[in-house]
């Protein structure tokens, strides 16, 4: 007799000192079906995750888990990869100086006389690659791959293991809408092959998609568990379920007050320093209003953060040309230094490696790049700091206990606004922000987006580079688009949709 | 429980060390029947392993920006034999001598800080290499052979503070002014941060708060300058003590109060982060590495004072101490975490055991093998301590009674 | 289970800790209650002695003779234990004056200036009355020796010379220069026993150099083989014979090899070595493993100290001779000495002085024995462990 469900999860509890992370969560999935989960971050989907595949083992969390209808009690990961269950993680596990065989059958390798028998290896990693849509070959290395083939790589591995239920966390979060594409494809593939898959993803628009039954979690305990109709689903379903209320617009309203031109690029032009002659922009030239805010389109690898790198103090790439006006005054801001003293800041897309020393407290965080500022006869005031920080933590809204904390024990979303705290601190005419809500939950971009809207008031020129367009169209004045190192074009956002942004950031200017 | 926090001043975990050194000292001061806590003891304590320390200073901020310096041993033996050749065969005055060997020091630094910060060849290599040719150089300089050094470098590797004014006092008076220098400088600061606690918060701290903590450490520091005030006449808190005395102050508010500071911090931390913050990560690790060899120098010129001739083998494994000092006050070895004082504490928990092994007698083959047990016990309880939400076992002891 | 882990690592640490000093704490009662009385005498001292340190030569073989009870605390600071000499030294020093009474630390500083200068301070803050140092560096214990005189302990230096200071009382050692002649001797007889007719083709090695014995070895091998060298008798093929040239760093042995090495490949690739002067036995030995590897015949090598190893290769006809220093011979003349100045008496008057770059040191020197597989049996015939290598 089997059982339709391939997975079962009944009344999970989970428990950290303090802190109950799961409560009493069931999940039912059926065999052969792509199966999303949804939450805000933090709901507990990683937890409950980790749960399946084995790294919290049985006995540290109460509750039952079925697998094929047998009553299960992984003790480890590898317990659960015999299972057939096989976990991707949102960062990507694979060496960089190994090669795509190699990484394949790390711990698993084909041993013959006790020696690795790398014809067999290579010879299944190419099958394998084919499997999933990949040409290249076995004995390339990882580093030579971009991230979207990375990932397609762990899910090859994954299939090594004769997997039979796909666990992805996350994976399209750095993939740029062409491999995301490409990736939801192949998991309608697999689940023609009989793979089940559970996806967690953030992106709503790909949950609906692909998914044929949603769980949303919230706080620890199911909201919803129901079956779909791929590419029929109710997004707005799944938000009121995440955020335990309706958010009618995603975007909050805003009369923008825009004033005199501020900054000014003109032909910009930065060359790459691993490929001599390759450029990473050429001839870039926009203008940003007091008041506007202006958002960057382009797809990953376009150049978006390159060309706001090199501006903020030529801090990426080498310089080739081009020059920058500040309120009509050309500046020559060769090092971050200057870029900061000349009321520039950049807030950059990855917080955790770019933008926090996360040994650092949050005021140590908020003062760090101006530090003059709460000196009292060249050393460094305490007080000061203090007041800075309390200032900011309450302005700003970063939800701690004290500017005390360490910046580690804060969500994604309140680190996020530490880092803005922190370039907010420089008192900056012009704010660069590289993705500023990537990987944050829904009620906390809603609070960034308010805090943009207030700075633009405060008549600081705003730049949003971002990979969202809907968070592009929902929030700025004006758009440019970048393709390959480029500016293609510049639109009104009330003239701009969707379509043709995209049109606009494919198309190669002649 | 949240009273003692208060009188502390933070977390209880990092009083840790300071409480193991204290129950270190007063252990073998029983057992070896009070030969510990005398003031011939403690000043040969202090002037013995003030230039450990003084390594340690420098090589806690060499740590903290995530590298490391093998090359101090090498570099304190070069200078220090440079010192003394040139004292000895140009017939300079000596502190012509110091001047030079202390360029000498500024040199070898710059010169390591070159490849690190312009070459991006990891710390642990460039000094690997300064280690190999400083060693050398010294040997070479030297033809192998022991070079005295000038008289006068004796009264800062092993000399004692001037005697003076009243003899009522019953000990010796410099150290006694030191003392009382001490602790009114503490009572100050701590009436100050009483006057400001308030500032913010709107609610000012108890005032029996600083008053017992003024009352405590005016105590300890009360102790040991009688203890180092009352030994034989002539003998005073040692100079090299008051020299390491000056650098911990100096070193305390540059790492702790200055931009310097805390970018050397936010480079240890994350590099990325702190070069787009403004930091200029190149000239943090240049002047981190010439300071490091400026501070080796002078610890080479007070060992060189202190033993009267400069030899072939000087400076032989002195970083391994220094190294040893700052990861026992809790520094990581990653980088960005560990403060000056913390590796103060570890130094003197290194040096106590050391000589407290040796008053009762142990050889130093089992007072290098009991090191060992105390530098990885030291570092795995920090470890254990972070990893972990528990409280420290200080913490633990005293939340019984929350 | 974290807890469990870290519970078990403090645990292991401090059994560790607790064990190890275990065993030297029994010694310390027994220490503590002698140092005891001793106390008020040692301040005594401390006062009169101050006045006269800077009148070194007057403190150094004058002394004022107070001395002091049987039992007070003895100081013995050698450089390290990894040699046979000094191991007997450490044995010899114990058994012996513990026998007179005295109550004894020893301590060895691993080859290691700033311990041995630890080491000296905390016997000086065990009251120790004399304190016999073997040094590290003879040169650098400068300041620590100085406050030892100050607190009013003797110090004797032990088979080394004790240099740059003047606080030290006097220094027992074998005849250092005499060493080196006959070493020198040795291999000159060797030579014409094993080698045939003359020119010879020798090497020379040095000792370390910071000890500062090893040039006096030197110069008295130098004394005989240069007038052979000047009349062609013997020829130094790379024509090293300074002294820096020479030295080895250290003693370390591996050093002589890699030079020994470097020079048999890059001067007698078509010459046979018939002869190398050798400082001591571990040298010695690797001189003549790198003949061996190097395909030579075995040279006649000249050696010191009679180590174990040595005494078999010397029987078995490999090295050609050794210096015997009998340790024996050394601590005995080195306890007569504590005794003579606990009964009050003062150093013992002694006709040979050095300077020592501050002041003139008394030289209490001993005659060492020259070793060859001839005369081996009566050389050790009071040595029952030595006599028993030779079979």
């Amino acid at each position: 007799m089997e059982s339709p469900f391939i997975l079962q999860m009944q009344g999970i509890v989970k428990t950290f000192p303090g802190v109950i992370a799961l409560n009493n969560v069931n999940l039912d999935v059926k065999r052969g079906t792509i199966h999303s989960i949804c939450g805000e971050n933090g709901a507990g989907k990683s937890t409950l995750m980790k749960v399946i595949s084995g790294v919290y083992p049985h006995g540290s969390y109460s509750g039952d888990m079925i697998v094929n209808g047998q009553k299960v009690a992984f003790k480890n990961i590898k317990e659960s990869e015999n299972a057939g269950i096989v976990i991707i993680h949102q960062e990507l596990t694979m060496i960089p100086e190994l090669s795509i065989t190699e990484n394949i059958f790390m711990g698993n390798e084909i041993v013959k006389h006790g020696l690795i028998d790398w014809n067999e290896a290579r010879r299944r990693t190419s099958e394998l690659l084919k499997l999933v849509g990949l040409t290249d070959s076995p004995d390339t290395l990882i580093k030579y791959l971009g991230v979207g083939k990375q990932q397609l790589v762990e899910i090859a591995k994954a299939l090594s293991k004769n997997v039979s239920l796909l666990i992805l966390d996350e994976p399209t979060s750095a993939l740029n809408e062409d491999d995301s594409a490409n990736l939801l494809k192949l998991m309608l593939d697999l689940k023609s092959k009989g793979i089940t898959c559970i996806m967690i993803s953030h992106k709503l628009n790909e949950v609906a998609a692909v998914s044929d039954a949603i769980t949303v979690i919230r706080d620890g305990e199911t909201i919803e568990n129901y079956e779909v109709e791929a590419g029929h689903v109710d997004e707005n379903r799944i938000i009121k379920a995440m955020v335990g209320r309706s958010i009618e617009n995603r975007y909050p309203t805003h009369e923008s007050k825009i004033g005199e031109v501020v900054f000014e690029v003109s032909d910009w032009q930065v060359e790459d320093p691993r490929v001599p002659g390759r450029m990473l922009c050429k001839n870039s030239s926009f203008t940003v209003r007091a008041g506007e805010i202006v958002g960057f389109a382009g797809l990953m690898g376009a150049g978006r953060t390159e060309l706001m790198r090199s501006i903020f103090g030529r801090s990426m790439g080498i310089y080739q040309g081009g020059t920058i006006k500040l309120r009509g005054k050309e500046v020559k801001l060769d090092t971050v230094q200057k870029a900061i003293s000349n009321g520039v800041a950049y807030v950059p897309e990855d917080r955790k490696v770019l933008g926090l020393n996360l040994l650092d407290s949050i005021k140590k965080t908020i003062v760090s790049a101006n530090l003059d500022a709460i000196k009292t006869k060249k050393l460094l005031d305490f007080n000061k700091e203090y007041a800075a920080a309390t200032h900011y933590r309450q302005s700003i809204g970063i939800k701690a206990a004290s500017v005390n904390a360490g910046v580690t024990s804060l969500s994604g979303g309140n680190q996020q606004k530490v880092v803005l705290g922190k370039w907010l601190f420089t008192e900056p005419d012009v704010l660069i922000l590289d993705e500023p809500t990537r990987g944050i939950d829904i009620g906390a971009k809603y609070e960034i987006y308010k805090l943009i809207h207030e700075l633009a008031d405060q008549g600081k020129a705003v730049i949003l580079v971002s990979s969202e367009l809907p968070e592009l169209l929902g929030m700025s004045d004006r758009i440019y688009t970048i393709f390959e190192g480029t500016i293609t074009g510049e639109i009104d956002a009330k003239e701009a949709n969707q379509e043709k942004l995209m049109k606009m950031m494919t198309v190669t200017a002649s | 429980m949240k009273y003692i926090k208060k009188v502390l001043g933070g977390e209880l975990r990092q009083y840790t060390m300071v409480i193991a050194l204290a129950a270190l000292i007063i252990i073998f001061n029983i057992i070896s029947e009070g030969r510990m806590l005398t003031s011939s003891n403690f000043q040969n304590l202090l002037s013995g392993n003030a230039y450990v320390l003084i390594l340690a200073l420098g090589m806690l901020m060499v740590i903290v920006i995530g590298q490391i310096d093998l090359s101090v041993g090498s570099v304190a033996g070069f200078s220090g034999m440079v010192m003394a050749i040139v004292a000895r065969d140009f017939n300079l005055p000596w502190w012509v001598a110091v001047l030079i060997a202390i360029a000498i020091g500024l040199l070898a630094g710059a010169w390591q800080g070159f490849f690190l910060a312009k070459l991006n060849i990891p710390g642990f290599i460039t000094t690997l290499g300064g280690m190999m040719i400083f060693r050398g150089g010294v040997i070479w300089i030297s033809s192998s052979i022991s070079v005295p050094a000038p008289s006068e470098l004796k009264w800062f590797g092993a000399g004692y503070l001037p005697e003076w004014g009243p003899s009522f006092t019953g000990m010796n008076n410099s150290t006694l002014l030191l003392g009382i220098i001490g602790i009114v400088i503490f009572a100050i600061k701590q009436i100050q941060n009483y006057k400001h606690s308030g500032d913010i918060t709107g609610q000012k701290d108890s005032i029996s708060v600083p008053i017992i903590r003024i009352l405590i450490v005016g105590a300890v520091i009360g102790y040991f300058t009688w203890l180092f005030g009352s030994g034989r006449p002539g003998t005073s808190f040692p100079v090299p003590g008051l020299i390491l005395l000056v650098l911990v102050i100096i070193y305390h508010t540059l790492t702790q109060r200055t931009s310097f500071g805390r970018h050397v911090y936010a480079v240890g931390g994350n590099k990325s982060a702190a070069s787009l913050s403004g930091v200029n990560v190149k000239k943090v690790y240049f002047l981190t590495m010439m300071n490091m060899s400026m501070l080796a120098t002078i610890a080479g010129i007070l060992f060189v004072g202190r033993s009267t001739s400069a030899g072939p083998a000087d400076g032989t494994s002195w970083e391994m101490d220094a190294i040893a000092s700052v990861f026992i006050g809790g520094a990581a070895v990653s980088g960005g975490v560990g403060t000056i004082m913390q590796t103060m504490v570890g130094g003197m928990v290194m040096a106590v055991l050391n000589n407290g092994l040796m008053l009762m007698g142990v050889g130093a083959d089992k007072t290098q093998v009991i090191k060992g047990f105390v530098l990885l016990a030291a570092v795995a309880f920090d470890v254990y301590s972070k990893g972990s939400r528990n409280e420290s076992i200080v913490g633990k002891i005293f939340g019984k009674k929350n | 289970m974290k807890n469990k882990v870290m519970s078990i690592v403090l645990a292991t640490a401090m059994m560790a800790t607790v064990a190890m000093t275990g065993c030297g704490s029994n010694e310390r009662a027994q220490q503590a209650a002698a140092t005891k009385e001793a106390a008020p005498v040692a301040e005594e001292s401390a006062a009169t002695e101050e006045a006269t340190t800077e009148d070194a030569a007057e403190a150094s073989v004058a002394s004022d003779a107070a001395g002091f009870e049987k039992g007070a605390t003895i100081g013995i600071s050698l450089p390290w234990l990894g040699t046979q000499n000094w191991k007997e030294a450490e044995v010899m020093f114990k058994e012996q004056l513990e026998a007179e009474g005295y109550n004894v630390i020893v301590q060895a500083a691993d080859q290691k200036v700033p311990q041995q200068q630890q080491q000296i301070e905390s016997m000086i803050e065990n009251g120790a009355k004399v304190i016999v140092v073997g040094p590290v560096d003879g040169s650098q214990l400068g300041s620590v020796l100085e406050q030892a005189k100050a607190s009013g302990t003797y110090v004797i230096g032990y088979d080394r010379l004790i240099e740059n200071t003047t606080g030290v009382d006097g220094v027992v050692q074998f005849g250092s220069v005499k060493t080196g002649e006959l070493q020198a001797q040795a291999l000159l007889e060797g030579l014409t026993k094993e080698k045939g007719e003359g020119p010879w083709n020798i090497e020379l090695f040095g000792g370390g150099p910071a000890d500062p014995n090893a040039p006096n070895f030197f110069t008295g091998a130098m004394s005989v083989l240069q007038p052979k060298i000047d009349d062609g008798t013997i020829v130094v093929v790379s024509g090293q014979t300074d002294f820096a040239q020479c030295a080895t760093v250290d003693w370390d042995n591996s050093k002589a090899q890699s030079r020994m090495d470097s020079l048999l490949s890059g001067f007698y690739a078509d010459k046979e070595i018939h002869g190398v002067l050798s400082p001591n036995d571990g040298i010695a030995r690797a001189i003549i493993t790198s003949c061996e590897n190097a395909g030579q015949p075995i040279p006649v090598v000249s050696g010191l100290d009679a180590e174990n190893e040595s005494v078999e290769w010397v029987w078995a006809g490999r090295q050609y001779s050794t210096v015997a220093k009998p340790t024996d011979a050394l601590v005995s003349k080195t306890v007569e000495i504590i005794n003579s100045l606990q009964a009050g008496n003062g150093m013992p008057a002694t006709d040979v002085l050095t300077n020592n770059g501050k002041i003139d040191v008394a030289i209490y020197e001993l005659p060492p024995v020259v070793v060859t597989k001839e005369n081996a049996k009566e050389a050790f015939a009071n040595d029952p462990g030595r006599l028993e290598l030779l079979k």
